[in-house]
């Protein structure tokens, strides 16, 4: 049962790093604090479904539509939300949150809840490691974790626009100077946050079920997987990923389901207290420290 | 300019006014009955629905005679909303005193649906003296009140089944599961709310200790919880033979995805609410062969052969609606409610709420669920045998996507199967 | 031919600015108008009202009380999320205080507001030194996650709560206690905002780093506020324990500290009076509303989202221009 618990926190250490880097990451770029993020990955989800069961597209292009359609729709949200309300971190937040709750809820009163909601798995199948069994597309959400932080670290760091994300990251004045439009950038990295997220539900919802209520969830997993990292740390939110991972599965396991929230939030509140940017919050420290 | 917003002004408080002002005035007024409940969920939607069909049956045949007169009912919803998470039982409560106050109904069906809105929503009941059956709230805290003060809560009946049957008909199948394969360890999981803790340790207290059953572990979800794997990994380690759930929402699903996924060698009986319907075989792929679950009313989301009652209505329900029944737990009751509340307004001949609470408690019908009538908690007595109680059933998915009655023994159709790969314990 | 809208004060409050006005009916009508209106308004009210309304009237008040709250921790450049935090906890002490140890309602009240805003300070004391949406942030996570602990640790009757709290002495002090809170915060809190204290708070949002320069410590102000708004908040949720008689898990609820920020954006922050404006004009519409159910928290949603981009001001700036105000077009020279 040790080694057990031992792989369900691996598997459930990559599904929280998997939630929590599309938020990380248009946080770390445009400083922006996507609170619609939990409503794009419900939305993202319910589009596949509705494509694939009502219209009955094949599965693999019912993602390929709602994928660009979520990253569509966040860089609409940016476009004419977030852009006119650029730098004040009040109504950015308000504004965000206001998106994100009329989403949810639109879903919620249409009665999108039910357990029929929910995405077919790519592999169906489970295998045994040890005494254990483990389906397919729980390997299948670790290893698409590990493609992303490979992925995003090749991104930011050999491409050109990558350098961009970086720059207006690092100095968005001294960006702008060397021609790297901050608006546009940050338009981008909101869209390809939101696409995070649809890309995080359609390999995570498959364990699941879709409903309203798991996007406030999947909200607040991406916040304290975050808070503990430190913003806009990548290296941040696996870490802290493992942390709350392995923390749920053990107090799942040897202490009671009830207690799984509990440890996340006195993780959130011992992080703060000691370090209040996080573990690995220090490349804009000075900023957000006062 | 100036005149331009005060009209603007007058416009929308005309609009607001126009909507405040609402329902029809007139001499052979309809009786309305009020449904306040849930309608998002599944069980509050399939109850309206069916309320609905009853109040256009009862009006096809002229409607209700009241003192000579015939008078056509009408229903009138609202969205309570407190099965959702984050909803504030007052908030839900206000919701039905706003159906009670606006539309005056004679009564109320299916009502709340979470047992804690259903506990503090009596005392608003008899306040405004409104006959209310409930459907879909179970916990038995609700007959302890009206035992206490009958005359004070005399207007709260509910005709589903309440947690103190549910315990009666899982310790039956799992008396029906030890005679025939000898298992004596179980897995208990349920839901953190009240009535699933009620269910859990009443069949714990009723049944597993004193047949000497060995309780692996009882272990409580908190609501909306989605991943279950440690649960299913203790159950698996510790040999657990039977695995009794007991959970209401939509995400207990990923519970019986899991377990198969998981392969668990453990048989699955207990009530997992989105196992009931038909839909549940296409939404879980069909992996659900071998799940045993239960129906809390003859009548919702099943039909047994051995009552034509319970065939026609689901059958009805279908062809109005297109769709068959999914909730297996409210709708069945919430018919019945509607006839009950007719039969009575008929036999007290006025709308008077105390002469209608007098001919409601007097109620003996026999309808889809059976046989039915109230005991002194104002609750309708289930047993087994539809001639004398009102009946739930028991029933397990077949590896072809069948539905079986396997409880209770006059109804069942066929006796439970063991799930491939999981052998008796004889 | 280009034009342009000026704006020009009107007469009467040029002359009503001055000492004169004391000299002329209309000219104090004019000043007294804008505060003795919510004051008979809310006054006057509880005594028209039917039964059912005089409930909405209660929570108008509760809900302008919880923005009101919102409100002062904005302008101090602290965006919350989680009303619901103050407002549980505030319920939950006074509930403890009056079920577990037998305190008379009245007596809990006050003591639970103070308790409840200390406790909801040390709650968040943490995040006081970070600025921007940590903030916000943490204020979201953490009355979720109270439920949690709730349901957990089974406490203060855990997922079920504690009911047959004991209720205000009547109706008409449960009434008149609300709305005598709600117009002591607006007018109390207004002019404490305008005194030399309300402008270090309002400088912290502006900037803080010159705050700091000028020999402040902005924690121990922060920290401050924090317990001011929290503890409004607090007496709120105590109050409500009573008048529901009831305290559980639901208040902590999401609904507790969306239509507070709905309330105070649509009516303007930055005033009090807006946020008070916001609440009278969005508690009342959400009660006609009612019938559609879920969808009232979609146009909270949208409501957000239109007045930040749209009329950033909100409706009581709005209100006091035209008030104070004419516009007229002119010819661009």
């Amino acid at each position: 049962m040790f080694l057990g618990t031992i792989i369900y926190g691996l598997l459930n250490s990559a599904v929280l790093a998997v939630m929590a880097i599309g938020f990380n990451l248009t946080f770390g770029i445009s400083g922006v604090a996507n609170f619609a993020y939990g409503a794009m990955y419900i939305f993202s989800a319910y589009l596949s479904w509705t494509l694939f069961n009502l219209l009955e597209l094949p599965y693999w292009l019912a993602v390929c539509a709602s994928i660009p359609t979520t990253m569509a729709l966040g860089a609409l949200m940016y476009r004419f939300v977030l852009l006119r309300v650029r730098g004040q971190a009040l109504s950015e937040v308000i504004a965000t949150f206001g998106i994100g709750l009329a989403i949810l809820e639109l879903f919620n009163y249409l009665g999108f809840v039910g357990f029929e909601y929910t995405l077919p798995v790519l592999i169906d199948d489970s295998i045994m490691i040890g005494d254990t069994m483990v389906d397919w597309q729980r390997i299948l959400v670790t290893g698409v974790a590990g493609l992303l932080v490979a992925g995003l670290w090749a991104f930011t760091h050999y491409t050109r626009m990558g350098l961009a994300f970086r720059g207006i990251a690092q100095d968005e004045r001294t960006a702008l100077t060397l021609g790297i439009e901050s608006d546009r950038i940050a338009m981008l990295s909101v869209s390809l946050g939101c696409g995070l997220a649809a890309l995080a539900a359609t390999v995570i919802i498959p364990l699941g079920s879709i409903s309203p209520s798991e996007g406030y969830e999947v909200l607040i997993k991406a916040l304290a997987v975050c808070i503990i990292g430190g913003l806009g740390s990548t290296g941040g939110v696996i870490v802290a990923s493992f942390l709350i991972g392995f923390a749920e599965r053990f107090t799942d396991t040897y202490i009671s389901s009830h207690w799984t929230m509990i440890v996340s939030l006195a993780a959130i509140l011992l992080v703060l207290g000691f370090k209040p940017s996080g573990l690995f919050g220090r490349q804009k420290e000075l900023e957000e420290r006062i | 300019m100036k005149s331009r917003s005060i009209w603007c002004c007058l416009m929308i408080i005309a609009a607001l006014a126009s909507l405040m002002v609402v329902g029809p005035a007139g001499a052979a007024e309809p009786i309305v009955i009020g449904v306040p409940t849930s309608l998002g969920f599944l069980e509050g939607k399939e109850s309206h629905k069916v309320v609905q069909m009853a109040v256009s049956e009862i009006n096809a045949k002229g409607g209700v005679t009241v003192g000579g007169q015939k008078r056509l009912l009408e229903v009138s919803s609202m969205d309570i909303r407190d099965a959702a998470p984050g909803v504030p039982v007052p908030e839900a409560l206000l919701g039905i005193e706003k159906n009670i106050l606006e539309k005056k109904p004679v009564g109320i069906v299916v009502g709340p649906f979470r047992s804690e809105a259903l506990v503090a929503g009596m005392d608003l009941i008899s306040k405004y003296k409104t006959p209310m059956i409930g459907t879909i709230a179970m916990t038995p805290a609700s007959e302890a009140k009206v035992k206490e003060d009958p005359e004070k809560y005399k207007y709260v009946f509910r005709n589903c089944l309440n947690a103190v049957y549910l315990v009666k008909y899982l310790a039956g199948t799992m008396e029906a599961i030890n005679k025939e394969f000898g298992f004596t360890k179980v897995y208990i999981m349920h839901q953190d709310v009240a009535w699933a803790r009620a269910t859990a340790d009443g069949v714990k207290k009723s049944y597993f200790e004193k047949a000497g059953w060995e309780v692996l572990e009882q272990e409580a979800y908190p609501t909306g919880t989605s991943d279950f794997s440690s649960a299913l990994m203790k159950a698996r380690s510790k040999g657990a033979q039977v695995i009794m759930p007991i959970f209401d929402m939509p995400q207990s699903g990923i519970l019986v995805k899991q377990w198969k996924s998981m392969g668990v060698p453990a048989l699955m009986a207990g009530f997992i609410s989105p196992l009931a319907g038909t839909d549940a075989w296409k939404s879980f792929d069909a992996k659900i062969g071998g799940a045993v679950n239960c129906v809390f009313e003859m009548g919702s989301a099943i039909a047994s052969d051995k009552l034509p009652k319970s065939v026609e209505f689901y059958n009805k329900y279908k062809k109005i609606y297109g769709k068959e029944l999914q909730a297996g737990h409210g709708p069945a009751p919430a018919y019945e409610s509607v006839y009950i509340l007719a039969e009575a307004i008929e036999r007290a001949g006025s709308l008077d709420p105390d002469a209608v609470v007098a001919q409601i408690k007097k109620t003996d019908r026999t309808g889809i669920m059976g046989r039915i009538r109230f005991d002194e908690g104002n609750q309708v007595i289930y047993g087994f045998d539809p001639k004398e109680t009102a009946v739930a059933a028991v029933f397990q998915w077949t590896d072809d996507g069948k539905r079986r009655i396997v409880f209770p023994e006059s109804l069942a159709d066929s006796k439970i199967q063991l799930p491939k790969g999981l052998k008796s314990a004889k | 031919m280009e034009r342009r809208k000026e704006r020009i004060d009107r007469g009467i409050k040029v002359r009503a600015g001055d000492v004169f006005a004391l000299c002329s009916w209309r000219e104090m009508l004019y000043l007294l108008a804008p505060r003795l209106i919510p004051v008979l308004g809310f006054l006057l009210l509880p005594l028209i009202l039917d039964n059912y309304w005089q409930k909405v009237l209660l929570s108008v008040a509760a809900f302008a009380l919880l923005a009101i709250s919102w409100d002062i921790l904005a302008q101090s450049g602290m965006i919350s999320l989680g009303q619901a935090l103050f407002f549980g906890l505030g319920a939950y002490c006074s509930g403890v205080l009056t079920h577990v140890f037998g305190w008379p309602p009245l007596l809990a009240l006050p003591v639970a507001a103070l308790l409840g805003g200390l406790l909801s300070t040390l709650c968040l004391l943490p995040v006081l030194r970070l600025r921007g949406v940590y903030f916000s942030m943490v204020t979201l996570i953490i009355p979720l996650m109270l439920v949690r602990v709730v349901e957990a640790t089974k406490i203060f009757g855990g997922t079920e709560g504690l009911s047959g709290i004991a209720p205000l002495p009547s109706k008409w002090i449960e009434l008149y206690l609300i709305v005598g809170a709600l117009l002591a915060a607006l007018f109390g809190f207004r002019r404490m905002l305008d005194s030399d204290y309300g402008l270090v708070l309002k400088a912290i949002k502006d900037n803080d780093r010159s705050v700091i320069n000028a020999g402040i410590n902005i924690y121990w102000f922060k920290a401050q506020a924090l317990f001011i708004a929290s503890s409004l908040a607090a007496l709120t949720g105590a109050f409500m324990t009573h008048v529901y008689m009831f305290v559980g898990m639901p208040v902590f609820a999401l609904d507790y500290s969306i239509l507070p920020i709905a309330a105070a954006v649509v009516g303007g922050p930055g005033t009090l009076a807006g946020a008070t404006v916001g609440a009278v004009i969005l508690v009342p519409l959400s009660e006609v509303l009612r019938g559609i159910g879920g969808l009232r928290i979609v146009f909270y949603g949208l409501f957000l989202v239109v007045f930040i981009v749209a009329l950033p001001e909100g409706i009581f700036h709005y209100i006091q221009r035209k008030y104070h105000q004419f516009e007229r077009w002119v010819e661009v020279q």
